[in-house]
């Protein structure tokens, strides 16, 4: 179970090796704050659906099982969306859309289909675990990067008197506006998904 | 036949079981939810009031644009301007906004109140440098509609999220016509 765990963070990272996810990447990843959001949103669908999959695996039939998974899915993307609006609305209004886009995640989807529904309930909630800890692991890193470069801070949960944002001596005044965007993204990805190639390469 | 009603009944218990699991969740969180609304729509009166106290708010019927506003009211007891919940059309949806408008139809201030544009990109309406190009205009000046009526910088503040823009000038323009016509 262990194997699972580590296996879907780094192996069958979903972002830098698999390339899922990369809708949602795009949008959020322009704060830290909001991969750690969109990060923990994923955890919380995929875990759960997870569970209910692999419980349900023998009771769905085949012919419906993809309606099944979207409905699992999509109800507890809503229970996020709900509790996001009650406790973090903050959170909410800056994820925005992208909240009920969990719900056609590529990420989710191909983890209830090719594991939960072929595993028992702990070793599914392992790679849930694994899968959503790789998937916010490379959202905060590219989000980390886009959002130094790009805006020149670091925004994190406000505490206290501490207002959430850390400024960057240097960049907050000057930042390079491109990492800001879309393209941006897209070159951070492909920098570190080139950078692990490179990695992986090496160690065989 | 039966199998397929028997696979149809399997279905329905999956959507049940999450139709119940989704009316606790929002039963629980509802509260909360109306809660910030309040917050946000106090806060929303407070951001755009110039002068005066607004008054309790009027349901407008059979308007598709203008929801309900709510009368500012000065000291002595006269109605200074009209604060509107205006809803524009979006590339992704409704854009709710209050609006107050001197009784000329001039723009006083707006902010954004909800909104499902894209982030990054169709948000910009959230900040108040957004409204700079409508603040003053709806009375001698129209407020600008098309882009062509817009300086190049106000030009390429809305680069990228044009159909946002017309969602919210047309919202900004028929609350300018919808004072102005309540003729006070």
């Amino acid at each position: 179970m262990v194997k699972d765990l580590t296996k879907a963070i780094f192996k069958e990272n979903s972002i830098f090796i698999m390339g899922l996810g990369l809708c949602p990447l795009l949008g959020v990843s322009t704060k830290v704050i909001n991969a750690l959001g969109m990060g923990a949103g994923v955890l919380f669908v995929l875990v759960c659906s997870n569970i209910i999959i692999s419980l349900l695996k023998d009771f769905i039939p085949s012919k419906i099982r993809i309606p099944a998974y979207i409905v699992t899915i999509a109800s507890f993307v809503a229970i996020v969306e709900m509790v996001m609006q009650a406790y973090t609305p903050g959170l909410f209004r800056t994820l925005g859309v992208f909240v009920p886009l969990i719900v056609v995640n590529c990420v989710i989807f191909a983890r209830v289909e090719s594991f939960a529904n072929k595993n028992t309930v702990m070793p599914s909630i392992m790679d849930a675990i694994g899968t959503s800890i790789g998937f916010a692991l490379g959202l905060v890193v590219i989000a980390f990067i886009r959002e130094v470069f790009g805006a020149g801070t670091i925004t994190l949960f406000p505490i206290g008197n501490f207002n959430g944002v850390i400024e960057i001596p240097g960049l907050i005044n000057a930042p390079i506006r491109i990492f800001g965007l879309a393209a941006g993204a897209l070159f951070v990805v492909g920098i570190l998904q080139a950078f692990i190639n490179w990695y992986i390469a090496k160690k065989k | 036949m039966r199998k397929s009603i028997l696979i149809g009944l399997k279905l329905a218990v999956v959507c049940m079981g999450a139709s119940l699991l989704l009316g606790f969740v929002n039963v629980i969180t509802l509260p909360a939810i109306e809660e910030n609304r309040r917050i946000a729509l106090q806060n929303a009166l407070a951001a755009v009031n110039r002068v005066g106290t607004p008054g309790e708010m009027v349901i407008v019927e059979g308007s598709r644009v203008v929801r309900n506003f709510y009368p500012v009211f000065l000291d002595d007891g006269t109605i200074s301007s009209y604060i509107l919940t205006v809803v524009g059309d979006g590339y992704a949806g409704d854009l709710i906004m209050l609006a107050n408008y001197e009784l000329n139809g001039n723009l006083i201030a707006a902010v954004m109140m909800e909104h499902t544009e894209t982030p990054g990109i169709g948000d910009a309406p959230e900040r108040a440098v957004y409204y700079e190009k409508f603040i003053g205009r709806g009375a001698d000046v129209p407020i600008p509609t098309r882009r062509s009526q817009l300086t190049v910088a106000q030009s390429d503040s809305i680069a990228g999220a044009t159909i946002t823009f017309i969602g919210v000038a047309n919202a900004l323009a028929y609350g300018s016509n919808f004072v102005k016509n309540k003729g006070e």
